[in-house]
């Protein structure tokens, strides 16, 4: 009987029985290993202490970013902004917060065909704007051929011409520059100049 | 001189001080690294680099540690951060059983004079967290508190992880020897 069958179990062997075999193995390819030289180690010590006067040094002396203090930012604005303590008054300032913001006029068109084969185009406008115009291949897409008159709310607009029977596109232009679309009328596919309406008179409207 | 006076010494930034702890500790530290990552170049570049990272937090190493746990906690880390780059650049450890027995076993890179290559080459394929735990265990000798407050992780799973490692490369190590013969 060998020297390692009498040896006592250890709690390792108790939880690995094969314990004894693989530390004897590791240890000695541990120490087999080459050991280095006083050279080496002065050369590693160099370089240490030369890239550590390269390291930047981020923030104070002693303090460094911690994992939970995101977490922590994070927990005392919701309190700050939601205040649990008062429901009541967080409500009502994230509801006034949205009146505030929230417009009081959607943007939408309409149009309606009248007698004689005039066509009515409103477009209502949640901002405020100096003109608006009616463009469309029915005016060869020119900005000043047909201006809309502003009713009394101030924020609708309307254009009266007369269309041929057929499929007409169009937009409206604010203050000259910006082309803008009613998001809720039929649309036709952009085909390069932007995204435009379209009606189809004596018929139902589509894209 | 004790490794305490030492970091004392080190602090009030006596250079010579630190080149004695790394004297004191790198042929340690560099066993543990090389059978943790298998080759000597990537050894030495994380031990280095551990070294770097003790002397930047010197001032925050307490007396009351052993030096020699302080700096293994930051080595074993630095050796999970160069596996976990490495698995990203190459994918080197593989746990699929057919692609390791197929694979040719490396032979460069590794440190010369070592006798037992095979040992190395079985711990490389084992699951990092099991060769760690091995390795702290068995080549360090140390106990699972103090292998649990240096990983992080619970003293029950580091002996699971020594016991499924344990018998992992054994049986690769029984496999190697039938291979040989």
């Amino acid at each position: 009987m060998s020297a390692d069958e009498l040896r006592f179990p250890t709690e390792d062997d108790l939880n690995d029985p094969h314990a004894h075999e693989i530390r004897e193995r590791l240890q000695a390819s541990y120490a087999a290993q080459p050991v280095h030289d006083a050279a080496h180690m002065a050369r590693v010590s160099r370089a240490v202490l030369a890239s550590a006067m390269h390291t930047p040094v981020s923030g104070p002396r002693g303090v460094r970013p911690r994992w939970w203090w995101g977490a922590a930012a994070a927990a005392l604005l919701m309190v700050v902004v939601m205040r649990p303590w008062r429901p009541e008054a967080a409500q009502q300032q994230a509801d006034s917060a949205m009146a505030r913001t929230a417009p009081l006029v959607e943007m939408s068109g309409k149009t309606s065909e009248e007698r004689g084969g005039t066509v009515r185009f409103e477009f209502t406008l949640p901002s405020s704007a100096r003109e608006v115009a009616l463009v469309g291949d029915f005016n060869a897409w020119d900005s000043d051929a047909t201006p809309m008159q502003r009713d009394a709310s101030g924020t609708t607009w309307s254009a009266r011409i007369p269309l041929e029977p057929g499929r007409h596109e169009y937009a409206f232009v604010v203050d000259g520059q910006r082309w803008v679309i009613d998001p809720l009328a039929p649309q036709v596919p952009d085909a390069g100049f932007g995204p435009t309406n379209a009606v189809v008179i004596d018929g139902e409207a589509q894209p | 001189m004790t490794d305490a006076e030492l970091v004392v010494r080190t602090r009030s930034g006596d250079p010579d001080a630190f080149g004695t702890l790394v004297s004191r500790y790198y042929d340690a530290c560099w066993r543990f690294a090389y059978h943790m990552l298998g080759e000597r170049a990537d050894a030495e570049d994380v031990v280095q680099d551990s070294f770097l990272r003790a002397y930047l937090a010197i001032g925050r190493y307490d007396e009351r540690d052993q030096f020699r746990g302080w700096l293994f906690h930051i080595l074993t880390n630095q050796c999970r951060n160069f596996l976990t780059s490495r698995g990203r650049r190459s994918k080197r450890f593989v746990q699929d059983d057919y692609a390791i027995e197929s694979a040719p076993a490396p032979i460069s890179g590794l440190a010369p004079g070592v006798e037992d290559a095979v040992l190395v080459r079985a711990l490389a394929q084992l699951d990092p967290q099991q060769r760690e735990a091995l390795l702290l265990k068995y080549a360090e000798g140390l106990e699972y508190g103090e292998m649990s407050a240096m990983t992080g992780a619970g003293e029950s799973a580091l002996k699971m992880r020594v016991k499924r490692g344990s018998e992992r490369l054994r049986a690769l190590l029984a496999k190697a020897a039938e291979r040989d013969s």
